[in-house]
Parts: structure tokens; C-alpha cells; sequence
């Protein structure tokens, strides 16, 4: 997977020269969020042939790991990101419940553009991700749940802006994630999930890209330094609509977001004797 | 190139189809409904329903000024029209329904009667009642819902108080069903070897025939302790849904003697949707074909049909279940006489499954000791 996201990486951009040793430390950007929001499902498997709305609420949790790599002599930073998502919500007229919940993990690389403007950073690259789901129906007979299991490829693009307001430095954080190419994983329209374990297995894994399927994540962050911390506060927008299997699913989320986040340089192994004037460990 | 550059903007920021969202209207509800079983519903060829037709009568007695509870009876009226028990209109306030698959026919099934077979010293193992009758000769199980429980456990449990009984009476009268799961578990401890069961399908499309090819379902014996000796199993028409796939399995056992009055039927898996206005409807979605691809909706026929009489019920005596009695009891005594005129020992190989006392952890018996 990583060997497919590079090779892509270098089709996109110009590749550059490694350079030789390593001058300075490259640290590891880390954020844990946590949010809340507006959550909207639809799955025409849970309601067939009506395809009634159920709305309600969202929590969700973010880690994110940014860190600079060796690649194109530095100018491409690693991204990881898992993100746990739970939501509750309720039908227009009030008499039945839908619950979803989904995880996720993508890693993805990014090509980082020299500075087209102080303060501004431009990344492009791709990402990879995993994930999997399910939404609930509480009173459907054999058709009460509707899972889901995805794998993408994306196209992802982020523009870091770095300025200051009277003097307070402030850190203005936007991307967006469009996954291209994928499987997925889709039962038909009708079928029970029982008849998966009668041996029922055409079918089953679709590919997926534009034609049936689109998803986006739009990611706003701003960071704020205060005292010794730095809170992120973010807008979090994710969409995903399938047409598979003659199932059409649909989960728009919007939540806002807030948490920490720490800047670290993470060594350990025989780095950690090699750095061992520059630190005092309470542990070695 | 810019129309389709063009399309995919619209596809991305408005291209979802447009939600149902709540809505009231007596009318609109009354669409939704006739088109969610229109498109969703399996038995319209089975049943030789004309669906336009019942829309087009239907549609005379719907009116945008009619309260919900007239709304409410006139669609369940309209859903009766399949005669379907597995066909429901839920609201917050009632639940349509078509139970006249048994509501017509005689019970065959009285609990006052049962309760003097069983007594009060019966034991309960995961939803199944069970006794030793007969002098101890028989063993019986009254299982009267497959939406209650039963654990491998609890079946390794119920045989091993059964290991001296000579037959089993396995009692599904007035369960109205509930998960395969279970009817699938407790069948598969009466097989000796995987066998074709039946066929599924599922609408592929939204016609009434858009069915996906039949998919064969097997079953394969349990490695738990097995019953291989004489079973009855009791029906009447309130056998219904899972109990009517039990009975279909069970009646392929050549050990296996069905007797009573036909089954409900209920062949139908059924799925749920929902109206705009919040009734949930539940509707047979996908049939389940029995091993000559026949449905089975209708129910099924008893090896044996007997009837609870009149003159039985007065006297409190369950004629069917000692009618089942006398039948064990008389194949007991054949076998016996048939296995001492050869001399063999016809108990021997259950024997060697049952001898050990069921206990945490259970050891698996060993599949082979079922032929020594």
C-alpha cells in the first residue's frame, strides 16, 4: 500500500534528489480531538423503496500525526489519521431510531510545495484509507443493519497558513480528502445478512470510484496557543454516498471539533543513547 | 469535456437523490405503502395477487381529510389483501395483521391440557420445557418459540436426561416462529450427515419475478451429542415462520415422524420499511423454497394428521400427543423385537454419545462413535 501511495506520489510531482544526512530534527505534529455535530443517514436497505431521512447527533474522535520524511529531499510529510465516529438519530415523525458508527485509519503522503506566500504552506498528495461501519435500524425484522467495510485510494489537498493577530501567532489548517478508486464491501438490495453464512457471496465486493460512489472530507483547523498548550479547534464536514448493489447509503456529518496539540520529537532504539545529552527521561 | 466536468460538480454537491422526509398526507402514505410492497414484496405471483388492482380499489377509499386511525384500517385492509402473516402495518397505536392462517382452523393446542402432561416438576433449558412421559420411555421438549434461546448446552443437557428414552416427542405447536438460527442449531442435532435442506432466493429487481437464482442451503450434523432414534414433532397451524423451516428440515430425517394438523407456513423471510408519516411495515421479502424448489407458504402437510377431538379436550387428554406416544412406544417395541431377532443392540450407537454426563467443559464426542 505505501510502495502504491509513493509510486503515486512520484507520478504526481517532480521527484528530487535525496539529500545526504539529516540536519534537523524532524518532529512529529500530534493532535486528539474530540467532537460533536449534526449527523444524517440514509440506507435504502434499512428503508427500502422510501428512503427516509433519520437525523440526530454525532460524536466523533480524531488523532492526527503529521511528520516530515526522507522523501524528495523532505519535501513530503506523512499523515496519519484515525478518526472514530458514533451517532444517534431518529426518524422525521419521531417512531424509530437509526445508530451508526464507523472507524477509520488512513495514512497519507504529501508533496510539500516551497512557499508560494510567508506564512503559507500548499500540500498535495494521497492517501489511503480503511474503513468500516454499520448503521442500525432498532426495529427492522431481517434487515436491521446495513454494514459497511471500504477501502480508498484519495486524492488529498492541505494549505497551512501561519499569521498572527496583534501579535498572537495563530495557525490556519484546511484540507480536503476525495477518495478516487476503492473496494467496497455491499450486501444486495433484499438479500439478508443470514444468506452470507449460507454461502450467498456474488457480488459482494464492488469496485468503487465516481461512478458510484463519492465521499469527501473537509477539515478546518485553527490553532491557538495558550500558556503552555496549543488547542486546535476544528470544523469537521464528511460526507459519503454510495449507489452499490442497487443500495443507495448516505451519512453527511458536520461536528466541531477541539483538542490538544503537541509538537514532539520521537526517538527511541539507539537514537535514544545518540540523543543522549539532549533530554532528561524520568523513565531511562 | 466542461458538460462533464459540469456533471460531476452537480454530482457531487446536489447529486443525491432528494430524501423522504415526514409527511402526513393520507395520500402520499397510501402510495408509499402500495409501492413499497409493490417493489419489495415476494408472493404476487405465488399468491396470484393483482397488485394494480388492489391499488386502483384501495385508492377509491383513501381521502386527504380521513384521520389516522381510518387511514390506518384501510391500509391494513389493503395488506391483508396478500394474506400474509408476516405482513404487518405497525403504528404507535395498533398493528395490522393477517392471522387467519390459524385463527381459522382448530387450535389443536391447549396449555391447560399440556400443563397436565407436564405437571409442575418439568425442567426449562433455554426456552424448551422438557419431561420424561411414558414410564420414563419417552422423552418430550416443548419448545414454544424459536425467538427464545437454546444454547448447544442446553440441547447437550436436554438428550443426556433423555438417554433411556426410547423416542422424542419434540413439541412445536403454537410457536409462532422467530430465528432460524435456532432452527437450524436444534435440527442439525438430529442429522448424521449434511444434507440439502431447501433454497433461498431474493428480489434481484423491483418486478414482482425478479428473483436471483435458487441458492441451495445445506445443513450439516452438529458435533454436539446427536438424536438419532425415534422423533415425532408435533405441528398444528400455529406453527408458523421458523417453526415451518424446522418442520421442512425435520421432515427430510428418516427418523423423523410429523404429526398433528399442517403447518401455518410463513416462508417468507421479511424485511421492514418505513412510511413517510413513521408506520413501519414489515412485508415477505425473500421466499424460502423447500428441496424441490416449492414454497412453502402455505404450509406443511403432516406425515400424520391427527386432530385433538372433543370428546379428548373434556377429558383434558392431548389426543395428539398421545397418539404420538403410542407410536413411539409401538416402533420401540418393533425395533426391539426386529433387533432381537438379529441381535443387535439398537440403542448401542446412541449409547456410546450419550454415556457421558454433560458437564463444563463438554467434551466433543467423537462423529465416528455415532456409526460404531
Amino acid at each position: 500500500m505505501k510502495s502504491f501511495l509513493l509510486l503515486f506520489l512520484f507520478l504526481s510531482f517532480p521527484l528530487m534528489a535525496q539529500s545526504g544526512e539529516e540536519e534537523t530534527p524532524r518532529s512529529v505534529n500530534e493532535s486528539t480531538l474530540v467532537g460533536l455535530g449534526r449527523y444524517n443517514l440514509r440506507d435504502t436497505y434499512l428503508s427500502p423503496s422510501t428512503d427516509i431521512r433519520y437525523t440526530g447527533w454525532v460524536v466523533q474522535v480524531l488523532n492526527e500525526r503529521m511528520k516530515i520524511v526522507r522523501l524528495a529531499d523532505y519535501h513530503v510529510s506523512r499523515q496519519q489519521l484515525i478518526h472514530v465516529e458514533f451517532g444517534s438519530t431518529r426518524n422525521g415523525a419521531g417512531t424509530a431510531n437509526e445508530y451508526a458508527g464507523f472507524v477509520d485509519y488512513s495514512l497519507g503522503y504529501h508533496y510539500r510545495f516551497p512557499q508560494v506566500q510567508p506564512g503559507l504552506k500548499v500540500l498535495t498528495g494521497a492517501s489511503a484509507r480503511l474503513s468500516g461501519g454499520f448503521i442500525y435500524n432498532t426495529r427492522n425484522s431481517n434487515n436491521p443493519v446495513s454494514g459497511k467495510a471500504d477501502f480508498d485510494l484519495n486524492l488529498s489537498a492541505m494549505a497551512i497558513y501561519h499569521f498572527t493577530v496583534e501579535g498572537f501567532p495563530l495557525t490556519l489548517r484546511y484540507q480536503a480528502e476525495i477518495p478516487f478508486a476503492g473496494v467496497l464491501f455491499s450486501v444486495h438490495k433484499g438479500e439478508p445478512y443470514y444468506f452470507l453464512t449460507q454461502g450467498s457471496k456474488e457480488g459482494l465486493v464492488r469496485f468503487s470510484s465516481f461512478h458510484n460512489k463519492f465521499a469527501m472530507r473537509n477539515y478546518f483547523t485553527l490553532d491557538v496557543p495558550v500558556s503552555a498548550f496549543t488547542i486546535r479547534i476544528g470544523y469537521l464536514n464528511s460526507m459519503y454516498r454510495t449507489d452499490v448493489n442497487r443500495i443507495k447509503t448516505h451519512v453527511l456529518s458536520n461536528s466541531f471539533m477541539i483538542g490538544f496539540v503537541k509538537e514532539f520529537v520521537s526517538f527511541g532504539g539507539k537514537r535514544l543513547k545518540k540523543e543522549g545529552q539532549g533530554y532528561r527521561s524520568a523513565y531511562y | 469535456m466542461k458538460p462533464f466536468l459540469f456533471s460531476l460538480c452537480l454530482f457531487f454537491f446536489f447529486g443525491c437523490e432528494k430524501a423522504t422526509e415526514y409527511n402526513s398526507s393520507p395520500r402520499d402514505n397510501f402510495e408509499a405503502l402500495w409501492r413499497i410492497m409493490d417493489e419489495n414484496y415476494c408472493f404476487f405471483t405465488f399468491k396470484d395477487i393483482d397488485w394494480d388492482d388492489v391499488h386502483d380499489r384501495y385508492d377509491l377509499l383513501v381521502s386527504d381529510t380521513m384521520n389516522q386511525y381510518e387511514l390506518f384500517d384501510i391500509l391494513g385492509k389493503m395488506l391483508a389483501e396478500v394474506k400474509d402473516g408476516h405482513t404487518n402495518l405497525i403504528s404507535s397505536f395498533d398493528m395490522s395483521r393477517y392471522w387467519t392462517w390459524y385463527e381459522a382452523y382448530p387450535a389443536n393446542f391447549y396449555k391447560e391440557i399440556q400443563d397436565r402432561y407436564l405437571g409442575t416438576d418439568y425442567k426449562i433449558a433455554g426456552g424448551m420445557k422438557y419431561k420424561r412421559l411414558a414410564d420414563d420411555k419417552i422423552g418430550y421438549v416443548y419448545y414454544g418459540s424459536f425467538s427464545s434461546g437454546v444454547g448447544e448446552n442446553n440441547l447437550d443437557y436436554v438428550f443426556a436426561h433423555f438417554k433411556d428414552c426410547k423416542g422424542l416427542i419434540f413439541d412445536v405447536r403454537d410457536n409462532g416462529g422467530g430465528s432460524l438460527l435456532y432452527s437450524d442449531r436444534i435440527a442439525s442435532r438430529f442429522l448424521e450427515e449434511r444434507i440439502l435442506t431447501g433454497y433461498t432466493q431474493y428480489k434481484k429487481g423491483n418486478g414482482h419475478d425478479d428473483f436471483t437464482e435458487p441458492n441451495p442451503v445445506y445443513l450439516s450434523p452438529s458435533d454436539r451429542i446427536p438424536w438419532l432414534r425415534p422423533v415425532i414433532v408435533l405441528t398444528n397451524r400455529h406453527s408458523y415462520s421458523a417453526t415451518n423451516d424446522f418442520v421442512n428440515v425435520m421432515r427430510l430425517l428418516p427418523q423423523v415422524t410429523i404429526m398433528g394438523d399442517r403447518t401455518g407456513g410463513g416462508s417468507g423471510l421479511p424485511f421492514s420499511s418505513e412510511l413517510p408519516n413513521g408506520w413501519s411495515v414489515r412485508f415477505s421479502a425473500c421466499p424460502v423454497l423447500d428441496v424441490n424448489k416449492q414454497h412453502t407458504e402455505f404450509g406443511i402437510d403432516p406425515d400424520i394428521a391427527v386432530a385433538m377431538t372433543e370428546e379428548d379436550i373434556l377429558k383434558g387428554r392431548d389426543t395428539i400427543l398421545e397418539a404420538a406416544i403410542e407410536q413411539l412406544l409401538a416402533k420401540s417395541d418393533s425395533a426391539e423385537a426386529e433387533s432381537f431377532m438379529v441381535g443387535i443392540n439398537p440403542d448401542a450407537g446412541i449409547r456410546v454419545a450419550l454415556q457421558k454426563e454433560p458437564d463444563e467443559p463438554y467434551g466433543k464426542k467423537n462423529p465416528n462413535s455415532l456409526i460404531e
